[in-house]
Order: C-alpha cells, then structure tokens, then sequence
C-alpha cells in the first residue's frame, strides 16, 4: 500500500538528475498512448546538457506575462530518420534566432505542442541550452498525429505561421488557412528536407497558452515516470501504486486496468504516411476473454470481446507486466506479457469542441465518445 | 528468429568444440551427432594454458590424436567479460562523420565513468554525411579527419571506432575516413560502424567503440589461441561463435571480437536443445553464482527485441533474450526459518575450499541439496547439522524463484520442456511448475561447449530499399541472394544454405517508399 504523504507529494518541478530526465521520458512514452515516438534521443541531447551543468527551467503558465511570446519546438518527420540524423544543438539555436526574425518579436518561452513521446524532450533541452523558460504545460497532454489535434489549434491559435529549418541553412517559412492543410504542404517539404526537420510552430501569447494549454503535463509525465521507477524499487506493487497515483483525487481523471494478459497478434501497416495497426491480446491463463487494440499511430480504441472499453481521447497504455515500463506501438510483438491501462484525458480534451477535432468519429468509429469511469 | 526445419546432423567428421568460460574452460569431441568424450578444466589467467589442458586432457581419454580432428570451434565470452569487468580495454577514440547534424548528441554520452575512465574520452565530429536516400548532405571534411588522426596518433589513442550518419547505405565515407587515419597513424586499430550494425546510430556508434575498445586485447587472445592450438599438433585454424550462434574466423574475431559477446548463453542455449533433440524449450543454466533462464525456439534461441545493454552501453546487437537470477551453486544462505535468503552473494569458483560439504565454513545452496539428499557431493556428514526444516525451506525457495523466472520466460501457460545445464543443476528436484519434461541430458554440464560444436554460418543482410525504384520482391530478392553469398563466403555449404529470417520496416510518417531489410541466412559449414 503505498504512503499516501510520498505519492501525493513527488516533486516534480526539476528535471536535474540523470534518474529525472529517464522518469520524464518513461512518463512521456506513458502520455504517448503508443504513438509519439521513442523518446530517447531526446532524452540523450537533455542528458548532455546535464554533463554540462546545463538544466532545464520549468515554469508554471501563470508565471508568464499575458504578452509574453511563446512558440512551440517540435521535429517534423519520421522516427527511422531521427535515429541517424540525431539532433543538433547548434541547428537549434540557429532555429531560435530565425524564428524571432520572423515573427519579428523576442521568444519569451518554450511550449511543447506534445508531451507524449519524442517530441516532449526537445523543449527541455533547449530551455537548458539558453535558459529560456518552458512551460508546465502542453497543447494534448498525450500524443496525436496531426497537427490540428491540440488545444493550441481548437482555441484559435494555428500551427501557422511557422517556419521550418534544417542543419545545413533550409529554411521554409508558411502561413496556411488550416493545420491539416499546413501539415500536407509540409509532408513534400519535409522529404525534400531530408526527412527531418525541426520547426518553430503555434505563435501564441502568454494569456492564450494560460486559457487554452493543457496545464501540467511535463510535471505529471515526471511525475508517472517516477512513480513507476520509484514503485520497481520499493518492490511494491507498481501497478497498484501507478492506479493510486494516476487516481488521486486532485482533478476529473481517473485509472483502471483495462487487461492483464499477453500479445498474441500484431498487425503493422503504414498507409498514407501513418502507421496503421492491430494489437490482439489474450489472458495469461489462455481463457476465453479477447482483447484488442486498434492504432492509428496512437492506440485509438481497445476493445474487450469486441465492447469498447476505452475510446480517444482517453488514454490507452500498454506497460510491461513485470516492470510496469511503458511501451509504444513499435514495441509490441508477440509473447510480451503486458498490462493496459486505461486513463482519463485532461478535462479540457473532453469538451464538445474539442472532441470534434479528436473524438472517435475523427478517426472514422461510429460511435460516441464514452468517458473512462472510476 | 527462426531455426531451419528440422534437419538430420549429417556430417559425420570429428569437430572439437572449446568453451572458454570465465570460470572454467571446457573441451568436447563430437562426431556427428555423437559426443564422443567431454573434459572440463579451470580457465587459466593466462587462457591458452587452460585450453592447452582441456583438449590435451581429452584427447588422451578419447585416444584421438589432432590430425583425425576436421573442424575446431571455440566459443568464448573472454571479451564481453572484459568489457563488464573494465579491463583489458584499449585508449578508445570515437570519430563521427556527420557535422552539421548530430552535435546535440555528441559521441559516448551516458557511457559510465567507470569506463570512461578506462578507454579515455576522446571523441570528434566531423564534416560529412548521408540523407536517408544515400545522397550526401554535406560533402566529407578530409582536412577535420587528418587533423583528427595527428590528434589520436599524440593523444596516444589505440583502437579507433569510425561512424558516420547512414553508414549502413553509405559504407564508402567510413571507408574514407579509415583511410586518412591509416596514412596518419597506421598503428591504430579501426573499427567501422557499418561494418556492425544497422539504422540507429547511437546504438551502432556504441557497437563499434566497445568493439575498438577489445581489439587490442582480441588480437593478442585469438593468436595466442591459435598458438596454443598449434602447439599441440592441430594443423586447421579454430572458427569462434559468433552472438547468433553461427561461426566466424579468427581474422574476424580479432577486427570484431564484439561479434562474440553473446555466444556464450547461445552456445549453451543451442547445446541444451541438441544434447535433447528439443527444438522448443526453457533451458535453465545454473551456474555458481547465477542462473540464465534462455528461450529454445526452432531450434535458435529466441532474440531480445528491445535495445541491449552491454556493461551499461546502448547497442543494437539482437542478443538471446536471457533472464539472469542470482542463483547458483554457490550462493550462500542466509537468514532464519521465515526470513531465508539465497545469495546474491555467492562464494564463485572458490566453492570447491568455502562450501560446507568441502570442508570449508559458508553454508551454499549445494550445501542445502546435499542435506536434503538430492545429491552426494564432498562429505554429507559436513552438513547434518543443519536444521531439516531450513534445509527444507531452502530448497523450496530455490524452486520457486526458478518457477517464477520460468513463467516470465515462457510464451504461453502450456508447460513446456525444460532443460536443466550446468553444473548448478544438482540444486533442483525432479519437479518444476510449468515444467512438462524436466531433461537433464548427459553432458549437460558442457553444454556451451557442444553449442560451438554444431554451429552453422551465416550470412546476414541489413539495409535500406527502395521498393519504388525496383519493386518490393525485387529488392528481397536481391537482399536475399546477398545474403546467401555471404553466408557461403563465410564457409557456408551452398545446397545447405537456408532464408531464417526476413525483416521489412517500412519508414513511418512519409510517403516514401524506403524500407529497411533484414536478411538472415544460415547453413552448414562444409
């Protein structure tokens, strides 16, 4: 049983230790719900900033000015590229420089427009490397796949304009009516590119990223990533301690195992630039109980004998059943024995406008949006 | 990872197969399917010496002198071990080809000091490198790589690991830059990364520096090997396990001793299922002081799919998925009735003089099965002072952490076979939850041995295509047919030569049509 004093009071506000930038990474790869991408290399890029003294400065929202100028740091392109081509410190400080010449105005602040996956960890890095502050806060509180699926877009701030620059000099700057248009001018662009780019996107004001950003999200991705590390040590029931902490009564949000057994099936594509996918699950015991995962980057939908046991937004987490670790799509394959879990999305994704943009039927299920219950 | 269907073992010539442990160094004979005899000695400090003991030892008991014997093979986990303990390792430099991309994430960060401290940090970036379609982003800074070969050469750096940005698709800059250095300091050994592994460029930069760092050290061991093997009459040059089990010549070994790190628990993986005839099983290896619970799958063990650490490095290297528990022969007990443990400490190759049965005064797990008769060994009367119920407790609780390793291990809830090697295995009984067949084979105590000698060779294939340009069973049957060459080129029987593994992983995010292949063929060595 855990102690409710340690759970309820992790201190989450400082990413300083080798052990902090893994826990933010674990509790990105969580909020990722599959999708996101790994994490590592950006994980690598804010750990070498550590070695040189060099940590991130993490700030609530409302510690900015309402006219405060923040943007968004994200890479564009494809996780197998990332892998080769790394990322460069001086690309992005040179991106900074370029970016205020653009907008014509000082960047007061960093925003991650994701916390789930890769792209949480770049905001972070690049706060250490200039002491730019990065706000506690996201536009989804978990991972999408495209880039009108966040709060900043819904709320009425658009990706655009944007610019858009690589290593070697390439800059592209663009201002489109939509984020869905602003994302399929990009995808030519980003192969021409080389297939990653980094980008400076969602302009916005501090008063809009305090009414519209998803709040806590680096804090509470530290946070899951240390209750799980810290419940592995203790030797406690991690699960039994990640459900309390995911569960504690301080907001709309609750946790609950969705399925406890083994991956039997998994089905991968990539259709149209996305990666498209099944994931069948059977109890360890082998007993009749079927359950089902379908991904469109992210886990969509899960399925227990074919009823809809959790629906986007809400959450889908697939951990290893051992080591509570989380794990994206990419990771599944047959044998590994899991649990999923199935947590609420932040209360601002839940609301009617929002789950026009995001709800099932944005991802082609008939059906409607169901919230996960305590 | 698949094995090949089933096959009967057809070459009948006389193979030696040699396993080189941290502990102890152990020799057998086999002629065809058939163990023809089986020694096994201490490993030396000074490893040729136990070698030289070992076979000379079992070549007086099977009467067979050196010319009768046609193949010899060693397996060895001397270099991995190395590489964990921080010793043996050479002054390492790390030079990347891929400015201006990747200064972010500069070379050999998140290595531990402790290793640092002994490879030294000495790592460089350079200009240079290739976009996922193989063209150049930037061209190749020559001047940045000799003025970082004189560097080496001063800084008096050993061994050398070569990267560069898609290496896999674009072996030709780490071959430049292999080239400079060799102009500059022609005595510094160069490992190229591409030479290793495949799309991840951390991982395979890290590859290829733990390899540069045992180069030095693999040179010295492969040719005494080869010295001590001479010495005794042998007139062929010994092959060495490679991580998937297969073989690989002396030459590679000492360029790629890395390429051995795994072959000790595939060897003994493999050896389980071919002393058996399982081709699916758990095989627990229990040791002195731990236990390796390995996968038996087709015939090959099955593979880790998630990023491999080795002495604390991220690799990419596929490596048997292996569940080590501190359990073994030698752990000591500890504790009362109801607060019992066993190990992690564990007296290690000093059983023989610590342990209770061997007159010594460490109450170990072997103690405890002797007491409980599970097996006679030493002077049982050493132990009828302990308590019948801790000796009871003890067994039991060693039973029920192989039970739990075992269930982690396995894929289903169906019980399946499992195949107790090494010499630990005197520690359990003749029940095990989960356990279909408990198989203990004859011979099992020199397992890894019998692995090296039933290995095949491969050949193995990891790249980019573009199925675009030529079609997707276009571009498998290219990779397949490079594959199947190289697996022939390694000494690989042609007719004999089988696909056992087929990779594709198409790029997500884009509309392209790259795609990254992985081929595996495997076939007998002729």
């Amino acid at each position: 049983m855990a102690n409710w004093g340690e759970v309820g009071q992790i201190t989450v506000k400082l990413i300083q230790t080798p052990d902090d930038i893994r826990d933010m990474a674990r509790g990105a790869v969580f909020l990722g719900a599959g999708g996101g991408g790994d994490p590592q290399i950006g994980e690598l890029f804010l750990h070498n900033q550590l070695t040189h003294g060099r940590t991130p400065n993490v700030v609530t929202a409302d510690a900015l000015d309402d006219d405060a100028f923040v943007i968004s740091i994200a890479g564009i392109g494809a996780p197998t590229v990332l892998v080769e081509y790394l990322v460069s410190e001086t690309h992005l400080l040179d991106l900074l420089k370029k970016a205020e010449a653009f907008f014509g105005k000082t960047i007061d602040a960093l925003i991650s427009a994701e916390i789930g996956g890769a792209n949480s960890m770049f905001p972070l890095a690049l706060s250490a490397l200039t002491g730019l502050p990065v706000v506690d806060a996201d536009g989804m509180g978990r991972a999408f796949p495209h880039l009108e699926m966040t709060t900043f877009s819904v709320y009425g701030a658009k990706a655009t304009p944007a610019i858009v620059t690589d290593e070697l000099g390439n800059i592209v700057t663009l201002d489109v009516l939509t984020d869905r248009l602003a994302e399929e001018t990009l995808r030519p662009v980003v192969g021409a590119l080389g297939a990653m780019v980094f980008s400076a996107i969602y302009p916005m004001s501090g008063k809009f990223v305090k009414d519209h950003a998803v709040h806590g999200s680096v804090s509470q991705s530290l946070a899951i990533g240390r209750c799980i590390r810290q419940g592995r040590e203790a030797s406690e029931d991690v699960f039994a301690t990640l459900l309390e902490y995911l569960n504690r009564p301080v907001d709309d949000r609750h946790a609950i195992l969705l399925f406890d057994g083994k991956v039997i099936d998994v089905s991968h594509e990539t259709r149209d630039g996305w990666h498209w996918g099944k994931v069948t699950l059977k109890p360890l015991d082998n007993g009749p109980d079927e359950f089902e995962i379908e991904i469109q980057n992210e886990y969509i939908i899960a399925r227990k004998n074919g009823q809809p046991a959790a629906l986007v937004p809400e959450l889908i987490t697939v951990l290893d059943r051992e080591t509570a670790e989380p794990l994206t799509g990419e990771m599944l394959r047959y044998g590994l024995r899991v649990k999923v879990l199935g947590y609420s999305s932040a209360p601002i994704m839940r609301r009617p406008e929002c789950l026009e943009v995001w709800g099932p039927k944005a991802f082609g299920l008939d059906m409607e949006f169901k919230p996960i219950v305590a | 990872m698949t094995g090949p269907a089933t096959k009967p073992f057809e070459l009948a010539r006389l193979r030696l197969g040699i396993d080189v442990g941290g502990t102890n160094t152990d020799a057998v004979l086999m002629e065809g399917a058939r163990v023809v005899g089986a020694v096994k000695r201490g490993t030396s400090n000074d490893i040729a010496q136990g070698v030289i003991e070992a076979v000379s030892a079992l070549l007086a008991e099977t009467k067979i002198n050196p010319s009768q014997v046609a193949r010899v093979m060693i397996g060895t986990t001397q270099f991995v071990n190395a590489f964990l303990q921080r010793r043996n390792l050479a002054i390492t430099a790390a030079l990347r080809i891929s400015l201006p991309k990747s200064d972010g994430v500069p070379p050999m960060v998140c290595w531990p000091d402790d290793l640092i401290e002994k490879t030294g940090h000495h790592t460089f970036m350079t200009g240079g490198g290739a976009f996922y379609s193989g063209k150049d982003y930037r061209s190749f800074d020559e001047e940045a790589v000799a003025q970082a070969a004189h560097q080496l050469r001063d800084e008096g750096v050993q061994s050398l690991a070569i990267s560069s940005v898609f290496a896999p698709i674009r072996p030709d800059l780490e071959e430049r830059a292999e080239a400079i250095v060799a102009s500059i300091a022609p005595d510094i050994a160069v490992t190229k990364s591409a030479d290793l592994g495949g799309i991840g460029l951390v991982d395979r930069e890290n590859a290829a520096i733990i390899n540069a760092s045992l180069v030095p050290f693999a040179r010295g061991v492969v040719a005494s090997m080869q010295g001590a093997l001479a010495s005794m009459g042998f007139g062929i040059k010994p092959l060495y396990s490679q991580n998937d089990g297969t073989l690989i010549s002396g030459e590679r070994v000492q360029a790629y001793p890395i390429l051995t790190c795994a072959a000790g628990p595939t060897n003994s993986i493999r050896g389980a299922g071919f002393l058996t005839g399982a081709q699916d099983a758990i095989v627990l290896d229990i040791g002195g002081t731990t236990t390796d619970i390995g996968f038996l799958s087709k015939g090959f063990p099955r593979e880790t799919s998630s990023a491999n650490f080795i002495g604390g490095v991220r690799t990419n290297f596929r490596m048997p998925d292996v569940l080590s528990i501190a359990m073994g022969g030698g752990s000591r007990v500890t504790g009362e009735i109801g607060s019992l443990a066993i190990g992690p400490e564990s007296v290690g190759l000093h059983l023989a003089t610590q342990a209770l049965v061997f007159g010594g005064s460490t109450t170990t797990a072997t103690d405890v099965a002797v007491a409980s008769g599970m097996v006679r060994l030493g002077d049982p009367s050493l132990v009828r002072s302990l308590r019948a119920d801790t000796v009871q407790s003890a067994i039991q609780l060693m039973r029920e952490k192989v039970e739990i390793a075992i269930d982690q291990m396995r894929s289903s809830a169906k019980p399946v076979d499992v195949i107790l090697v090494g010499g630990g295995s005197i520690l359990i009984g003749d029940e095990l939850r989960g356990a279909a067949r408990l198989l203990r084979p004859e011979h099992a105590g020199v397992a890894n041995a019998v692995g090296a000698a039933i290995a095949q060779v491969s050949g193995r294939i990891d790249k980019l295509y573009d199925y675009e340009k030529g079609g997707r069973e276009d571009a498998l049957d290219r990779a397949k047919k490079d594959a199947i060459a190289k697996a022939v080129s390694a000494g690989a029987v042609e007719e004999t030569v089988e696909i056992i593994d087929i990779e594709e992983l198409p790029m997500t995010h884009m509309q392209t049509s790259a795609v990254q292949v992985r081929v595996n063929a495997v076939g007998e060595l002729g």
